[in-house]
């Protein structure tokens, strides 16, 4: 075993291969006891899985404390292709496997047990529960790695449950919410399935679809990266929970920056998603998209500043998807927030959208009334259109569900993980996690539709109409959203990106990428560069002036990390560690709008003209 | 507190090395064969960077461009099994743009500030694509310069406000001589399956041991070629090849004492593979090691006579005397400057000489790790002759000079994304009064007996330490002893003890040195320090010191497991194969 230094690792996953059919029962009894690996399965992962949860829930004790009430086994089998070129250039190329366990064990019992506690301080392990475990698939070395990391994580549990219970006892009001709910086990063993890199030449694809960027000499920097997974993942519960399921995710993701006459700088990016490697777009496609983001990426270099405005705005549907992502997502979990010791990391949470706006708020208006809100991980696609989200069994093996999260902009329900919150008890299939990181309840197809919804031309109409009375000459249109962790080419680029935006993040602004002009007299559009969307908070959404009857699908990565939720920053992740979501919305209008020009720091030009591409 | 350690990192990093394999050196070039792609790529931008990044304000003195082409291979296996099995390879650039003068430039250290930020450098095409090159390196050229311009605005807003060192008035770039050294490029082809199998079976041997806990084997191949070039009219092309196997067991004693023993083998050459006779005697070695180290009675706190063996005192002198002879230390004024006004004065005993000599590759059929035809700043590697006969002669040096020392002597090092300062590369230790080890073991005792006491101590083998050299830290070194006996003055066997630490004054432990061995034992590890992690040796022979102070060692609080490992379970059934 070998602990993680920085998981770069990547989260997976789309598509779970076959329809589960587990009962959705919430309230059932623990199960007395493991459930045996089925006669005739060949899974040495299984089978000392299996055999060395049985020793631990029997015979694992320290003497006066508590045996463990819940073991938890979590394995993720890797196989990874990643390929980056520049310019037509191959950059790096690499294949790797790797297996990854994670242990979780719990003392006390489902109303009070040794999780949702950040200490200060907690047990030191110098193995640790976690880490990377041998790749052969074998029985004895991964039954050696087990008994290690459970004997960690049942220390670390017992010191945390310490730490919990005298923390508790200085409160004059414990909480009163279960730390952990009850599920039906599930025993779902999907096939593996074996990984194909051969079927098409991935790092001439992305050579190929990076050429053509040599086409824009005035282009800084670019990377095209191409990144394939294959992903067993498996989990076992002392509950009776056996599960076994295979996804896999591809995608293209590509970054390129420049900066205007004037020193602004400017990125922009391409991405594709898709269940499997198969599903990819073919190099040409990819090239015309890259293409094509380079075109907008130059007119927008050439472009005038978008003005301070304050008044209605457009969003197209691509861009009210990537808003509604942004603004939605912190506010759709149920589950309550950890204790913590510290008010400082509280306090951060709090700050940066740890706590749900909409928790204990269930019967109230928090959207228009014609509104309905719906996450659906079951629907594997819109319009035919494959939804990147899907999953019929979550991260907790509870079976997916529909949730209908607003009817009538009245809040309904929320997404809910097995970590009950002031609303809810129990799951509702919702968790979902990264590479072993935390479950946390998190959206997989996010709808969001109109029972009032205008055609095209009238939503326009009534657009320009608006604009027209607060006695504009012109107002805005957004097209597109930034995604600044696509859009950066390094990770300075991202941080300095971050850094420019302030304090800003944390009060809801957020970053468009293209910005229109349309005059009211003819209806003209002008392209603008800059500006930042200023405090567009959830009650900014009660100022939704006209909803459209188009739809768009934006499919992205959910970013995992805690802190920033909420921003794009917080939102979008990479490939290599998101979580595969989409969101469905259609074109809104919403008025009060304020817009903040570019009044940074331009930064100089470079001092020698770039060399020549070809 | 700086963290620098010699260090036998384990698994955590990589590097790697070799094995059976077969690796090949390219066949050579015509004498007529065209310049790498890579190196007229950085030719092309220098100059016209130089151009104009002279011709600006605050205008650049000196740009440099280094591409490190890197074959990886890494081979690791725990518990039996194998753990991951990869081979890579990639390009990374680094630029150098310094803005203002020699004299006073961007880099310029202001009092106890941390240096300013600069690119750590960027991955570029492995394809042979000059115009592409040539773009990769124009952007972080002028990032780089960016960050330097912007720093030498600091410097110039708050340098008449600093204390001066006595060194303050060096330069903070040395002016050195152009080289130029276009060679061979290395390659290496390993056959991965021989090695997948080999840390299988070396993983499994550990697993027979109850006492092991967990165990990991990496084999690491690695040919980097280096391509360097500078305004000042440098262009180098050099290939280095290194493969490594490292051992590594952990265990735990009873009280919750956490055991670790490491072993590595390094080479050069595939045919000089460790075979498997040997990478069996040193599991088993570890293994035993670990199974005595667990049942080992705990050490007391212990002043008096102490014998390190040569690999031991390797470490020590590493640790002790090498990091504070690193001459930018000298200039530094958070730095503790042990060593800065004694240069010509007498610091260890007058029969010991210490050199760094990168320039020899190999000692005794052994190979140096610490060896390299040119610096990472383009200089070509010096045998420097630091301590003659007891007496500090100079500093390793890079090119921040000191006013001293104006010039480097090609020990400024880096790990990948780091910025050069003087570094270690083969610390060597000699003595004019040797003796055979047996002999220094019976002086042991008698200075036991001299000082009344009932035990000495033999220090057979140190893991990398930290070394406080910071001013705000005492002058006190702490290095760890893996394995350390007890050697009895009325003649009982040895007794293995663990937990032991040394602790005391560098400089007073340095002139206690009473004895030296017959024989120079060879330590080849990486060291971590300001600039990361670099491959160093260090070679010493035994040594005998009248007086060293030992601590007791923090224990952990994490106990044993509570259930014995699963297949080793009297209880258990159903076991499978």
């Amino acid at each position: 075993m070998r602990k993680f230094a920085t998981l770069a690792l990547l989260a997976v996953f789309a598509m779970p291969l076959t329809a589960a059919r587990a009962a959705g029962n919430h309230a059932g009894a623990p199960a007395a006891a493991q459930a045996p690996v089925p006669a005739g399965e060949g899974d040495q992962t299984l089978h000392a899985m299996h055999d060395e949860m049985e020793r631990a829930r029997t015979r694992l004790v320290l003497a006066g404390v508590g045996k463990p009430f819940y073991i938890e086994y979590r394995l993720l089998d890797l196989d990874m292709r990643s390929v980056t070129s520049s310019f037509g250039a191959l950059v790096a190329n690499s294949t790797s496997r790797t297996r990854f366990m994670s242990v979780d064990v719990r003392v006390g019992d489902y109303h009070l047990d040794s999780s949702n506690f950040i200490s200060e301080d907690g047990f030191q392990g110098f193995l640790g529960s976690t880490g990377e475990v041998g790749i052969d698939r074998d029985y004895n070395s991964l039954r050696q790695d087990l008994w290690l990391a459970t004997d960690q994580a049942y220390k670390a549990a017992v010191t945390q449950m310490a730490l919990k219970q005298s923390f508790l006892r200085s409160l004059t009001k414990p909480p009163e919410i279960d730390d952990f709910s009850q599920a039906q086990p599930l025993v779902k063993i999907d096939p593996r399935i074996d990984p194909d890199w051969t079927s098409r030449d991935w790092s001439e694809e992305s050579r190929e679809a990076s050429a053509i960027l040599k086409n824009f000499p005035q282009l800084y920097g670019t990377r095209v990266n191409y990144y394939l997974v294959y992903a067993t993942s498996y989990r076992m519960t002392s509950e009776g929970t056996i599960l076994r399921s295979s996804r896999h995710l591809a995608a293209i993701e590509a970054a390129m920056d420049t900066q205007a006459e004037d020193g602004m700088a400017l990125h922009n990016y391409y991405s594709s998603y898709a269940g499997q490697p198969a599903g990819l777009p073919d190099a040409a496609t990819v090239a015309k998209g890259v293409a094509n983001a380079a075109t907008e990426l130059m007119a927008l270099r050439s472009s005038p500043l978008v003005p301070d405005y304050t008044g209605p705005v457009l969003f197209d549907a691509p861009a009210a998807a990537s808003t509604l992502a942004q603004v939605l997502e912190p506010s759709l979990s149920g589950a309550r927030p950890p204790l913590s010791m510290t008010r400082d990391f509280d306090a951060f949470l709090e700050r940066f959208g740890g706590r749900s706006e909409w928790s204990g708020r269930v019967g109230t208006r928090v959207l228009p009334t014609s509104v309905t809100l719906v996450d659906d991980p079951t629907l594997q696609e819109f319009h035919g259109q494959p939804l990147i989200g899907s999953f019929d069994v979550d991260d907790e093996a509870v079976k997916a569900q529909r949730v209908s999260l607003v009817e009538s902009g009245i809040l309904k329900d929320l997404l809910m993980s097995r970590r009950p919150g002031p609303d809810f008890m129990y799951s509702n299939g919702h968790a979902r996690s990264a590479l072993l990181s935390d479950e946390r309840p998190l959206s997989s197809n996010l709808f969001f539709q109109s029972t009032d919804a205008l055609k095209p031309d009238d939503l326009r109409k009534k657009f320009l109409d608006a604009c027209r009375s607060d006695g504009h000459d012109w107002c805005l249109e957004i097209k597109r959203m930034d995604n600044p962790a696509l859009g950066a080419v390094r990770q300075e680029d991202f941080s300095q990106f971050i850094g420019e935006l302030g304090g800003g993040i944390a009060n809801g602004d957020r970053v468009p990428l293209l910005v229109y002009r349309v005059y009211v007299a003819d209806g003209r559009e002008e392209l603008a560069r800059g500006g930042i969307l200023e405090g567009l908070t959830l009650r900014s959404l009660r100022n939704i002036l006209a909803i459209g009857d188009d739809a768009a699908v934006l499919s992205y990565m959910q970013n995992p990390a805690d802190g920033l939720a909420g921003t794009a920053i917080g939102a979008f992740g990479l490939a290599q560690g998101g979580i595969p979501s989409t969101v469905i919305a259609p074109s809104l209008v919403l008025d009060d709008v304020e817009i903040r020009g570019f009044h940074g720091e331009p930064r100089r030009l470079p001092l020698a003209p770039a060399p020549p591409l070809k | 507190m700086m963290k620098r350690d010699l260090r036998l990192r384990a698994f955590l990093t990589g590097l790697a090395l070799l094995a059976g394999a077969w690796v090949c050196v390219a066949a050579d070039r015509p004498a007529d064969a065209p310049t790498p792609a890579v190196l007229t790529a950085m030719q092309g931008e220098l100059s016209r960077s130089m151009e104009a990044m002279s011709a600006t304000d605050p205008p650049a003195y000196f740009i440099s461009y280094t591409v490190s082409d890197r074959q990886y291979t890494n081979v690791s296996g725990s518990n039996g099994a194998l753990l991951s099995s990869t081979a890579d390879r990639a390009r990374w650039l680094e630029v150098q743009s310094r803005v203002g003068t020699y004299q006073l430039d961007d880099t310029h250290k202001l009092g106890d500030r941390p240096p300013s930020w600069t690119s750590p450098g960027t991955n570029v095409p492995i394809d042979d694509d000059i115009p592409v090159l040539r773009r990769e390196i124009w952007r972080e050229t002028d990032r780089q310069y960016r960050a330097a311009a912007q720093a030498l605005i600091k410097v110039k807003t708050s340098e008449q406000v600093q204390v001066q060192t006595a060194e303050g008035a060096a330069p903070d770039f040395s002016r050195e001589q152009p080289h130029t050294s276009v060679g061979q490029p290395v390659e290496i082809r390993v056959d991965r399956k021989p090695w997948e199998e080999r840390v299988r079976r070396y993983t499994a041997e550990f697993s027979k041991s109850p006492a092991v806990l967990n165990s990991i084997a990496t084999f690491t191949a690695q040919a980097t070629n280096q391509y360097q070039v500078n305004t000042e009219g440098t262009k180098l092309a050099f290939g280095q090849i290194h493969y490594r196997l490292e051992l590594f067991v952990q265990s735990k004693a009873p009280d919750g004492m956490d055991i670790e023993r490491y072993a590595n083998f390094d080479w050069l050459d595939p045919k000089d593979a460790p075979d498997e006779k040997a990478v069996f005697d040193s599991i088993h070695r570890l293994i035993q090691e670990a199974e005595a180290l667990d049942k080992a009675p705990l050490a007391n706190p212990y002043a008096g006579p102490a014998l390190l063996t040569g690999r031991a005192a390797a470490v020590f002198f590493h640790e002790v005397f090498g990091h504070r002879a690193e001459g930018f230390r000298q200039k530094d004024i958070s730095e503790g400057q042990t060593f800065t006004s004694k240069v010509g004065e007498k610091i260890l005993p007058d029969f010991i000489s210490i050199k760094d000599d990168p320039t020899e590759a190999a000692l005794g059929g052994q190979m140096l790790l610490g060896s390299y035809p040119f610096d990472d700043e383009g200089v070509p590697a010096v045998n420097v002759p630091l301590v003659d006969h007891g007496v500090l002669k100079t500093f390793l040096m890079s090119r921040s000079p000191l006013v001293s020392i104006p010039h480097s002597n090609g020990h400024g090092r880096r790990q990948l994304g780091y910025v050069p300062v003087a570094r270690q590369g083969n610390l060597i230790v000699s003595s004019t009064q040797t003796q055979p080890f047996a002999e220094m073991r019976q002086k042991l005792i008698a200075l036991v007996k001299q000082q009344g006491l009932p035990y000495g101590l033999l220090i057979d083998d140190i893991a990398g330490g930290f070394t406080f050299t910071g001013r705000g830290q005492p002058q006190a070194f702490q290095v760890t002893p893996l394995v350390v006996y007890r050697v009895f003055a009325d003649g009982r066997p040895d007794e293995l003890v663990r937990g032991v630490d040394i602790v005391g004054t560098p400089l007073v432990s340095l002139t206690k040195i009473v004895a030296t061995s017959d024989k120079q034992e060879i330590f080849n590890g990486y060291c971590g320090a300001e600039s990361g992690s670099v491959p160093v040796s260090a070679v010493a022979p035994a040594i005998l010191i009248s007086e060293m102070e030992f601590a007791k060692k923090e224990t952990s609080t994490d106990r044993p497991p509570v259930l014995p490992p699963p297949g080793n379970d009297p209880e258990a059934k159903g076991q499978k194969p």
